[in-house]
C-alpha cells in the first residue's frame, strides 16, 4: 500500500457498471453536480491505481422502488403517506466519463489515458477541499505542472488547491481561448499576463534554474488590463514591484496605446504611443488582413518590387493607373490603403515603436496593447506587423549559421530601414557568443518564448483570408521552430480556419454561446471531450475546460479573479533583502 | 402460441368457461351473499378512524414483521433436492415523537438481538425415497424450529382448541385426543400427510417452518414489539380423523400464538391474495356506505361468534381458519381488499367483549387504527410497511438464484465432489 486512501476524500459510492470509457456509480444521496471529479481506488491484480471519473449525468435512485412516478403520485394523492427508512435507500446513480488513471511507476506518479477498468465494486471517493488537494496534486502532477498558471482544478462546484499550469515549452504550439461575452476572457487574459510576469520574475530571481523568459504582445480591446476590470490591474503589479524587479521584469514600458496623453498619469509613466512607419509594413501584412483580387496583388507586388519600403507612399501618391494595370486597380488599392493614411498609428514618417517592441519581445517582457481606440483593421494590421516582424527575425536567425549570415538573411526578409535600425541589437540577442560576423547564432528555442495574441480572431483567421498569403498561416505551422506562439482569442470556434485549429495544442474552453460553438469546441479539442456537452451548458463565468494535446486529461479549471490573486501575491513583487543578496551572489 | 391465443376459438372457450362459473358458482353464491348483505353492512363492516399524519403517539412502539422466500430446487442431485430458504425480519419504530415515522431498526441491532444474520439464508436437503422422505423432513423441521421439546410444541394447540389448561401430554388422556398421544412425541410422528409429501409440499412446509422460526426468535429476543406480522393466513391443515394439525407447522403456529400472548405481542398474518368470496362486493358496499377512498374493515365471523358464520363461506371450511379470526380490510381505494388473521384466543381476550358489540367495535377500531397507521408507506400504500420491507429483503430473484446455484457448484468443486451441473434441467435443452 503506497497511497493513504483517506487523503482521497470522502468515501462516496461504488462502481456499478460500465466499461473503460464510461462508468456508472451508485453513490450516496449527496449534493453532487455535473462536472465533479471522483476518484476510484482500484487494486486489481496487485496494481494500485486511482482512476479519475467525471460526472456527466445524475439520476435519483430509490432502492426497493421500481416505479418512482407511482410513489411520487401516491405521496401527492395520499396526503398522509410517508416513506419508512427511505433515507438509507435514497441513492444517486451517477453516470460519467472515465478520464484516465494515475499509477506509481518507479516512485513517480504517471497519468494514463483510460485503457483499463477499475476493480469490481471499487470504492469511489469524492475529493474534499483541504483534504484531497495534496494527493490530487501529486497524482496529477504530469497533467497540471508548468510555468504559466491559469487556474485551479475544479471538482464540480468546489475547487481544489491544485494549480493548473501550462508548460512554457508548449506555448509556441499555440493556444486558443474560446468563450462567449461574459465568460471571463478578460479576467483570464489578466491572470495569464500576471502568470507570465510571475514566471519571468522567477526566472530573473533564479537565473541558474534556466527557466525560460516569456514575452507577450497582448491586445487589450477594452483597455482594461492595465487599470483592471474591478479593483486591480497590471499597473498594480508594476507599482508593487521594487525598482530593481521592475527594471528586470517590466523594463521601461509595458503599456502601448494610440493616445498616450489620454492615459492616466501613473500608467503614462510606463506607456508608449503606438506608431508604425509605413515603410515597416509589407504587402504580405495587408494580404493577411483583407481580401485583394489577383490584379490588386499583382499591382501591389509590382509597386513593392519597384519602390521597396516606400511602396505605400508610392501607391497613395499615384494619380493614374500605371500602364499595363487594369483600369480601376489603383483606385481599389488606394481605397483599401486609405485606413493607413487616416490612421494615427501608421505614419509616413516619424518615430516608430516597432524596434522597442522587438527588443521587448526578445528580452522576455509583456506588452499590454490598448486597441480600444483603433479600428478593427488597424488592430489587425498592427498585430500582423508585429507577428511577422518577430517571426521574420527569428526565421532569419534560425536559417543562419553565423551572425554574418543573419545580417544577409534579415536584409532579405525585413524592410531595410527597420532592419538597419535593429540589426545590432538583434545580433546581440541572437549571438551564441561574440559579435563578429563569424560568431554562431543561438537556437530560437533557447530564446524567450514570444506570444502574440490575436483578438477577434475570426476576422483574420477565417478560411477566406487563410487561403491566401496569411502571416498567421505560416506562424501557426512553423511558430514552434522559432519559439513563437499565438494566443487566439475568439467568441466562436466554428468560424476559425481549420489550419489554425489543427495547429492549436492548448485550448482553454470557457462558457460558449450556443450549441454550434459547443460542438465545434468539442470537435476541435486536443483530447477527446465528447460527452461534455451538458457541462458546457452549465458552465459559470470563469470556469473552463482546458484541453491539451500533450496531456491525457481534460482539466476543468476555475480561473480565480485577478484581484484575488494579486492580493495574495503582491508581497512577492518586492524583492526581500535575502533575495537581493542571493541575486548579487549569483551574478 | 400467439396465433392460437388471438383466435375466436380461444375467445369462445373462455366465454364457455366464464358462463359455466357464472351458472354454477356465482349464482348460488349470489343468493348466499344476498342473505349476508344486511348483516355485513350493519354489523360487520366499519370505517377506520385514521391517525392524523402529524399525530404523535402517547407511546411509540415497535412493529416486527417476518417474511420468507425460497426455492425447492437450488440443486437437484438425482432424487435429492437441495432447498434454499430465506427469511427476513424487519422491525420498525413508530417513532412519531422524533418526527421520522416508522424508522427501521438498523441491521446490526437486529442481528445482535436475534443472533443471526439478516436476511437469513439457510439450506436443507430432502430425499424423495419412500420412508426417508418423512424422516429427512422431520430432521430438517427439527433443525429449523428453535423449540426442541415436542411436548411444548404440541400442547399449545390442544390447550387452545380444548380451552383447557394442560400441563403435560398425560392431561390429554381421557379426551378425544388421548388415543393419539403416542403419535405426538416426535417431529416425524407429527407428519401425518406422508403420502402427500410432494416436492412443492415439502418446500412449503420447510419454508413455513423457517418463517415461524424467525418469528419465534423475535418473540424470545430482547426486541419487544407490540405487533408481529406474518405473511399469509393463520390457516392450519387438520387431520380429518384426528382433528389436529396434519403437519408440524400447524403446531408451530399455535405455539407461536401462545408465546405471543405470553409476551403481550399482537400476532397477526396479512395476505393480499386471499380466498374470501365476494370480497369485491364487500369493498363496493364499503365504498357506497362510507364514500370513495374510505378506509374500512370487515369482520368475517365464525360459527362460534354471535350471529354465526356468513352464508358466503359456509361451505368453505377453511374460512375462518381454526383458532383464527379473519378480517377483510382496505386502506386504499386503488387496491383490492386484503385479509388479516388474528389468533382467536388473543382476540377473545383483547378485542371481543361478550354481550357488548359496541365495546367490541371500539376495540376493533382501535386495532385497525394502528394497522392502518403502519400501512401508509407511499411505496406500498395500504399494506403494512414492515411486511413489505421484509418481503423486499427476503425475496430471491431469478438472478439471486442463478448466483446461488453457481456458488453451490463451486462448493461441490471445492469439496472434490462429483461435479454436477447446477442449472435447472430444462436449460440443458434451452427450454
Amino acid at each position: 500500500m503506497t497511497l493513504d486512501i483517506r487523503n482521497l476524500g470522502e468515501l462516496y459510492g461504488k462502481v456499478s457498471v460500465g466499461d473503460q470509457t464510461s462508468l456508472g456509480i451508485m453513490g450516496n444521496n449527496r449534493d453532487v453536480s455535473v462536472g465533479e471529479i471522483f476518484m476510484i481506488y482500484s487494486h486489481r491484480d496487485g496494481h494500485e491505481r486511482v482512476f479519475f471519473f467525471r460526472v456527466l449525468a445524475l439520476q435519483n435512485y430509490l432502492r426497493q422502488v421500481d416505479d418512482m412516478a407511482r410513489v411520487a403520485g401516491t405521496l401527492m394523492v395520499e396526503g398522509d403517506a410517508y416513506l419508512s427508512g427511505i433515507q438509507r435507500n435514497m441513492l444517486l446513480q451517477v453516470g460519467g466519463k472515465m478520464l484516465g488513471y494515475a499509477e506509481l511507476e518507479k516512485g513517480k506518479w504517471v497519468f494514463r489515458s483510460p485503457r483499463r477498468l477499475p476493480d469490481h465494486l471499487a470504492d469511489v471517493y469524492r475529493p474534499v477541499p483541504n483534504v484531497s488537494d495534496e494527493a490530487v496534486r501529486k497524482m496529477l502532477a504530469s497533467q497540471t505542472d508548468g510555468e504559466v498558471f491559469i487556474g485551479n482544478l475544479q471538482v464540480g462546484e468546489a475547487t481544489l488547491d491544485v494549480p493548473v499550469k501550462i508548460p512554457s515549452k508548449y506555448l509556441p504550439m499555440h493556444m486558443g481561448i474560446f468563450g462567449s461575452t461574459g465568460s471571463g476572457k478578460s479576467n483570464l487574459m489578466m491572470v495569464l499576463i500576471k502568470s507570465i510576469l510571475d514566471s519571468n520574475l522567477e526566472a530573473s530571481r533564479n537565473p541558474n534554474e534556466k527557466r525560460p523568459r516569456i514575452s507577450a504582445f497582448c491586445i487589450d480591446p477594452h483597455d482594461e488590463f492595465a487599470k483592471g476590470v474591478t479593483a486591480c490591474g497590471i499597473q498594480d503589479i508594476v507599482e508593487a514591484m521594487d525598482q530593481e524587479t521592475r527594471a528586470s521584469v517590466i523594463g521601461d514600458f509595458y503599456y502601448l496605446t494610440t493616445h498616450l496623453k489620454a492615459t492616466p498619469r501613473e500608467i503614462q509613466r510606463y506607456g508608449r504611443e503606438i506608431r508604425i512607419l509605413w515603410e515597416e509594413i509589407l504587402p504580405h501584412d495587408l494580404y493577411t488582413i483583407m481580401d485583394f483580387t489577383p490584379q490588386m496583388v499583382s499591382f501591389i507586388d509590382g509597386q513593392y518590387a519597384a519602390n521597396r519600403e516606400s511602396w505605400i507612399s508610392a501607391i497613395t501618391d499615384m494619380k493614374d493607373d500605371p500602364e499595363g494595370t487594369p483600369k480601376g486597380t489603383l483606385n481599389a488599392v488606394q481605397r483599401r490603403l486609405r485606413f493607413i493614411e487616416r490612421s494615427p498609428i501608421f505614419i509616413r514618417s516619424g518615430s516608430s515603436i516597432l524596434s522597442d517592441v522587438f527588443v521587448a519581445m526578445e528580452t522576455g517582457r509583456v506588452l499590454v496593447v490598448n486597441t480600444s481606440l483603433m479600428s478593427d483593421t488597424e488592430q489587425f494590421l498592427l498585430t500582423t506587423v508585429i507577428a511577422r516582424t518577430v517571426s521574420d527575425l527569428r526565421r532569419a536567425a534560425k536559417s543562419s549559421g553565423t551572425l554574418g549570415d543573419f545580417e544577409s538573411q534579415g536584409a532579405i526578409r525585413l524592410p531595410g530601414p527597420f532592419f538597419n535600425r535593429i540589426k545590432a541589437r538583434a545580433k546581440s540577442f541572437y549571438s551564441a557568443g561574440g559579435q563578429s560576423d563569424e560568431s554562431g547564432v543561438r537556437d530560437p528555442r533557447d530564446m524567450p518564448v514570444i506570444l502574440v495574441t490575436v483578438e477577434e480572431a475570426p476576422s483574420i483567421l477565417n478560411p477566406e483570408l487563410m487561403r491566401g498569403q496569411s502571416v498567421f498561416k505560416d506562424l501557426s505551422r512553423q511558430g514552434r521552430k522559432f519559439n513563437i506562439g499565438l494566443i487566439v482569442v475568439s467568441q466562436q470556434v466554428s468560424v476559425l480556419d481549420n489550419v489554425i485549429l489543427s495547429q492549436m495544442n492548448t485550448e482553454v474552453n470557457l462558457r460558449l454561446g450556443n450549441e454550434r460553438e459547443i460542438q465545434a469546441c468539442i470537435e476541435n479539442a486536443s483530447v477527446n471531450i465528447s460527452g461534455f456537452e451538458d457541462e458546457f451548458r452549465v458552465m459559470a463565468r470563469g470556469e473552463a475546460i482546458v484541453t491539451a494535446s500533450y496531456r491525457e486529461l481534460p482539466l476543468p479549471v476555475r480561473i480565480p479573479l485577478f484581484d484575488t490573486l494579486f492580493e495574495r501575491d503582491k508581497s512577492r513583487y518586492k524583492a526581500s533583502k535575502a533575495t537581493r543578496a542571493s541575486e548579487k551572489h549569483t551574478f | 402460441m400467439l396465433e392460437r391465443i388471438l383466435t375466436d376459438d380461444f375467445r369462445g372457450k373462455l366465454k364457455l368457461t366464464f358462463r359455466d362459473i357464472e351458472n354454477q358458482q356465482d349464482r348460488s353464491d349470489e343468493k348466499e351473499f344476498a342473505k349476508d348483505e344486511v348483516r355485513i353492512r350493519e354489523e360487520l363492516l366499519d370505517t377506520v378512524t385514521p391517525h392524523a399524519s402529524d399525530d404523535t403517539l402517547d407511546e411509540d412502539y415497535l412493529i416486527a414483521a417476518v417474511d420468507g422466500s425460497g426455492s425447492g430446487d437450488l440443486m437437484t442431485l438425482d432424487d435429492v433436492r437441495v432447498h434454499l430458504l430465506s427469511t427476513s425480519t424487519v422491525v420498525l419504530d413508530t417513532n412519531t415523537r422524533a418526527g421520522d415515522p416508522f424508522r427501521p431498526l438498523d441491521r446490526a441491532t437486529l442481528e445482535n438481538a436475534f443472533g443471526r444474520a439478516q436476511p437469513f439464508l439457510d439450506c436443507h436437503w430432502h430425499s424423495g425415497v419412500r420412508g426417508d422422505a418423512r424422516t429427512k423432513m422431520a430432521d430438517s423441521l427439527a433443525e429449523i424450529y428453535p423449540l426442541k421439546d415436542s411436548d411444548a410444541l404440541v400442547l399449545p394447540f390442544f390447550r387452545d382448541i380444548m380451552k383447557r389448561q394442560l400441563k403435560s401430554m398425560s392431561d390429554l388422556s381421557g379426551t378425544n385426543y388421548g388415543a393419539y398421544t403416542s403419535s405426538l412425541g416426535t417431529m416425524e410422528s407429527l407428519i401425518t400427510r406422508e403420502q402427500m409429501l410432494t416436492n412443492p409440499a415439502v418446500h412449503d412446509e420447510l419454508r413455513t417452518a423457517s418463517e415461524y422460526a424467525a418469528a419465534r426468535i423475535v418473540l424470545t429476543s430482547s426486541i419487544q414489539p407490540k405487533y408481529l406480522l406474518l405473511d399469509g393466513a393463520m390457516s392450519i391443515f387438520m387431520h380429518q380423523a384426528r382433528q389436529y394439525p396434519s403437519m408440524p407447522s400447524g403446531f408451530m403456529l399455535r405455539e407461536l400464538c401462545s408465546l405471543a400472548r405470553e409476551k403481550h405481542v399482537v400476532l397477526c398474518a396479512v395476505s393480499k391474495n386471499h380466498t374470501i368470496p365476494f370480497a369485491h362486493r364487500i369493498a363496493r358496499m364499503a365504498q357506497e356506505a362510507f364514500g370513495e377512498g374510505s378506509k374500512w374493515f370487515c369482520l368475517l365471523p365464525g360459527s362460534e361468534d354471535p350471529g354465526g358464520g356468513l352464508y358466503i363461506y359456509q361451505d368453505r371450511t377453511y374460512i375462518p381458519p381454526r383458532l383464527a379470526v379473519p378480517y377483510l380490510f382496505s386502506f386504499s381505494m386503488d387496491n383490492r381488499p386484503s385479509r388479516i388473521d388474528f389468533d382467536r384466543i388473543w382476540w377473545l381476550e383483547n378485542v371481543f367483549v361478550q354481550d357488548d358489540p359496541s365495546k367490541t367495535r371500539e376495540n376493533e377500531k382501535a386495532l385497525f387504527q394502528e394497522i392502518e397507521f403502519m400501512s401508509r408507506d407511499a411505496r406500498w400504500y395500504g399494506y403494512p410497511v414492515a411486511l413489505a420491507l421484509a418481503h423486499e429483503e427476503c425475496k430471491l430473484s431469478y438472478e439471486d438464484l442463478r448466483l446461488a446455484r453457481e456458488v453451490a457448484g463451486d462448493v461441490r468443486h471445492e469439496l472434490g465432489l462429483d461435479p454436477r451441473r447446477t442449472t435447472p434441467y430444462r436449460e440443458d435443452f434451452n427450454l
